[in-house]
C-alpha cells in the first residue's frame, strides 16, 4: 500500500509538471502567434518539434530498451498529429468570437474531460479500460471548479 | 444560434485533444513515448503544411521580425509535453491525465501571471489554487 500511493504520488508530480511545461509552451507559441498568427504558430511549433525529437531520438537511441515482444501499432495510431494540428484551427477560430480566450479555455477543459472519462470508462483506442472511483470524480469536480474560478473570476 | 457553433467549436478541440493523446498514448505502448512524440509532430507538421497552402496564413506577415528568437523554443517544449503525456495516459489513465494536467496549467499560469506583474484578481487566484491542490490531495488519499 505504501509503495503503491509513492509510486502514484510522483505520477502526481509529473503530470502536474507536464501542465506546467503546456503553460511555457503556450507562452512561447503565443509570442509566434502574435507575429505570425496561429496557423503559422503551430506550423513553426510542429517543425521545430520535429527537428528536437529526431535530435533528441539520435541522442538518446543507445538507451532505447530492447522491446522484443512488443506488439506492433496499427497505423492509425501514427495520426495523432491530426487531430493536434486541427485544435489550432478551431482555437484560433473560437478565441476571436465572444467566447473569448476564457469561453475556449473552460469549454476546452470540459471537452478533455468528456473524453478523458469516456476512453477510461470504454477503453477506447486500445488503451485500458478503467472504472473510475467516486472519489476520484469528486476531485476531478474540486479541479475543475477551481480552474473555472481561475478562468472566469481571477482575470481583470 | 451563432454562438452555440462557436460552443460546439470550442468543445470539440477539447474532444480532439484528448483523442490526440489517447492515440499518442497508444502508440507509445508500442514504440516510445519519444517515438509517439515525433510521429505527433511530423504528422501534424504535414497537415498544418497542407492547410497552410490550401487556406493560406491567417495574418500579415510583416510582424515576423517582432518574434523574439526564444519563443521557437516552444516547439521543443512540446516534444517534451507530449512524450510525457503519452507516458502519462498509459499509467494513470485518460481522465487523471487530463485533469492533473489542467492542474498544473492552471497553477504554474496563474504563478507566471504573478511573476511578470499579469493584473487579477488576488481573491480568485487564490481559492481557484486552493480548490485545486484540495482537489489533488483529496483523490491522493488512500482507498478502501
Amino acid at each position: 500500500m505504501t509503495q503503491y500511493t509513492t509510486q502514484k504520488t510522483h505520477f502526481v508530480l509529473i503530470a502536474f509538471l507536464t501542465g506546467g511545461l503546456l503553460t511555457i509552451m503556450t507562452l512561447f507559441n503565443g509570442q509566434v502567434a502574435l507575429g505570425g498568427g496561429a496557423i503559422f504558430s503551430s506550423w513553426v511549433a510542429h517543425g521545430v518539434g520535429t527537428v528536437a525529437a529526431i535530435i533528441a531520438l539520435i541522442v538518446l537511441f543507445r538507451r532505447r530498451p530492447k522491446g522484443g515482444a512488443r506488439s506492433p501499432a496499427p497505423l492509425w495510431a501514427y495520426l495523432g498529429g491530426i487531430s493536434g494540428a486541427l485544435t489550432v484551427i478551431l482555437t484560433s477560430t473560437t478565441v476571436n468570437t465572444p467566447l473569448a480566450l476564457s469561453g475556449t479555455i473552460a469549454l476546452g477543459l470540459a471537452g478533455q474531460m468528456v473524453f478523458g472519462l469516456g476512453a477510461d470508462v470504454l477503453g477506447l483506442f486500445g488503451l485500458p479500460k478503467r472504472r473510475l472511483a467516486r472519489r476520484e470524480l469528486f476531485s476531478f469536480a474540486m479541479i475543475c471548479a477551481g480552474s473555472l474560478i481561475i478562468i472566469y473570476l481571477g482575470r481583470v | 444560434m451563432g454562438i452555440w457553433i462557436y460552443v460546439s467549436l470550442a468543445f470539440a478541440a477539447g474532444l480532439l485533444v484528448g483523442l490526440s493523446r489517447q492515440i499518442n498514448g497508444r502508440l507509445s505502448l508500442s514504440t516510445s513515448p519519444l517515438e509517439s512524440s515525433f510521429w505527433n509532430h511530423a504528422v501534424g507538421f504535414a497537415v498544418l503544411c497542407v492547410i497552410a497552402l490550401s487556406i493560406g496564413w491567417s495574418h500579415p506577415q510583416d510582424g515576423l521580425s517582432d518574434i523574439p528568437l526564444s519563443a521557437y523554443a516552444g516547439g521543443a517544449v512540446g516534444v517534451v509535453f507530449i512524450a510525457s503525456s503519452s507516458w502519462l495516459i498509459a499509467r494513470i489513465g485518460a481522465a487523471q491525465t487530463a485533469v492533473l494536467v489542467i492542474a498544473g496549467q492552471m497553477v504554474s499560469s496563474v504563478i507566471l501571471d504573478i511573476a511578470m506583474g499579469t493584473a487579477g484578481v488576488a481573491w480568485a487566484r487564490t481559492l481557484g489554487v486552493a480548490l485545486i491542490l484540495a482537489g489533488i490531495f483529496y483523490g491522493r488519499r488512500s482507498r478502501d
